[in-house]
């Protein structure tokens, strides 16, 4: 569903991403752990369109994507970001984030569809017309997914959707992506550094350490605490000492 | 020896509906160890923080039956004195670095305005001062970092300038409000080990104010659990599985674990607690 060949990304003299290459099968979940700086970012901003000054190869379902190009992505691949306090628009209505994408893309239906979603990601249909500010942090990360989902896209990108959030918000939050991704069948690409997260999540991962991956595994040998690089033995070991 | 004494601490603020408890009758004490309070978003603790630092800005209104500091009683403390107490003897780490440094004044004249505020020494005294502190937050070039604008250093770093910033002029009590919250896994255990070296080499009483149920446990002597402006649970140091009240308990199994096998996490059932 994803393919990622070689890609590399420079900004000015620097070199954020070093010939980087991964597959993420249709229904998966696969996680990018690494610190700030890393580069994690980096790869979903290539794949989503946002940088577009790289070499190398990326398809994401049939689309195959082009150095310099802004694809037509919006139904193929959408973004849920880390802070939902920054990424819904403080003056529009649920309503309005949510059916725009439907406007813009033509799409019939638009006031069932709204209302369908809001069931998806648990929100009381009365939400509708209210405005961000009158949300909690998790409800507003709710729309933030409903939003991403409104065009029924098969790829979601996960850019570390609950490390704002307090942790019995993040159960919820987790659930709901885990539970819409049987639903829908969706391939998830996870951004985080909490490796815990990755172990409820995921089926796969790849542990990225200056713009280079230093390891890919199975989610079962970070279960056991078991990854073969010395990287990814200092992640578990500060993820379970602090 | 105890530092801090809290009874029956209660902060409000008015609202459309009538005032609102957003601390309700909390009680502790602090001695020269680290206390941790943990709570969600809204429960109350970084107010409790900002109340005994007399930071907590009308219409919000503090009242305690007790609220000594050093014998000193802060509930009728002149504004005045309280600031002249604020810097040497209590002094507040907040969570990230990036808002709480000056951006356009070089770190190592940051940390010497604050001595230069709270103290007749010469420059040269706060010079050899500032370069201490820096070196005591384990910064291995002084000299050079001391040159640098806040803009420069990383997340990490710029912690650890906001710490010196704190330690220069040694204070009794520290309150770190998130300390590490806005940095990486890496760092953050650097930056718990200078605080926890703080406390142990100078003797300082903290509190240290997180929702890092696991980290708090870790790391703190004693922990209060809050939840709606109240505590709910006090537990000992790595006493956190023998905790008692449902809402700690449903906190810690919402958590991820690494070797996770369910297939989904439980949520808190709110309407029970």
């Amino acid at each position: 569903m994803i393919s990622v060949r070689d890609l590399s990304v420079r900004f000015g003299e620097t070199t954020v991403l070093h010939s980087v290459s991964f597959d993420v099968a249709k229904g998966e979940s696969f996680a990018l752990l690494g610190e700030s700086g890393s580069g994690k970012s980096t790869i979903l901003k290539a794949l989503s369109g946002q940088v577009t000054d790289w070499t190398g190869a990326l398809q994401i379902a049939d689309t195959v994507l082009r150095p310099g190009h802004r694809a037509r992505l919006a139904r193929t691949v959408q973004m849920v970001f880390q802070d939902p306090f920054g990424s819904l628009h403080p003056r529009r209505t649920l309503d309005d984030t949510l059916s725009e994408p439907l406007a813009i893309h033509g799409q019939p239906d638009r006031d069932k569809r709204v209302l369908a979603m809001l069931d998806a990601v648990g929100l009381p249909r009365r939400f509708r017309f209210r405005l961000p500010h009158q949300l909690s942090g998790g409800q507003r990360q709710r729309v933030a997914i409903a939003r991403a989902l409104m065009l029924d896209p098969p790829v979601l990108l996960l850019d570390e959707p609950t490390s704002a959030l307090d942790v019995s918000v993040q159960a919820e939050i987790l659930n709901l992506l885990k539970s819409l991704q049987e639903e829908k069948g969706l391939t998830f690409l996870l951004v985080t550094h909490d490796l815990p997260v990755v172990s409820f999540m995921c089926d796969r991962l790849a542990i990225l350490r200056a713009g280079r991956i230093e390891e890919m595994a199975d989610v079962a040998a970070l279960r056991a605490a078991r990854l073969e690089s010395d990287y990814g033995q200092e992640l578990i070991r500060r993820s379970q000492h602090g | 020896m105890t530092l801090l004494s809290v009874e029956n601490l209660r902060v409000t603020f008015p609202s459309d509906h009538g005032p609102v408890e957003v601390v309700r009758g909390l009680s502790f004490t602090l001695g020269r160890e680290r206390l941790g309070i943990v709570g969600e978003s809204g429960s109350g603790k970084s107010m409790t923080g900002r109340a005994v630092m007399g930071l907590v800005a009308p219409p919000g209104r503090v009242t305690a039956d007790r609220l000594e500091f050093e014998g000193r009683d802060l509930r009728s403390l002149p504004e005045r004195e309280f600031r002249a107490l604020r810097g040497p003897r209590m002094s507040m780490v907040l969570q990230d670095p990036r808002y709480s440094l000056n951006p356009v004044i070089r770190i190592g004249a940051q940390i010497e305005e604050a001595l230069a505020v709270h103290g007749n020494l010469t420059a040269k005294d706060r010079r050899t001062r500032m370069l201490d502190a820096l070196n005591a937050v384990r910064i291995d070039d002084p000299e050079r970092v001391a040159r640098l604008y806040p803009h420069e250093v990383s997340g990490g770093m710029g912690q650890r300038v906001m710490i010196a910033m704190m330690v220069v002029l040694e204070p009794a009590l520290m309150i770190a409000d998130e300390p590490t919250s806005a940095l990486d896994v890496s760092v953050r255990g650097q930056v718990l080990d200078i605080l926890d070296d703080l406390v142990k080499r100078r003797g300082m009483g903290l509190m240290l104010i997180s929702h890092d149920l696991n980290m708090v446990a870790r790391w703190c002597d004693r922990i209060l659990v809050m939840y709606r402006g109240e505590v709910v649970e006090e537990l000992g140091a790595g006493a956190l599985h023998q905790a008692q009240h449902p809402y700690t308990r449903g906190l810690i199994a919402s958590l991820p674990r690494l070797d996770e096998t369910r297939d989904r996490l439980p949520v808190l059932d709110r309407s029970l607690l």
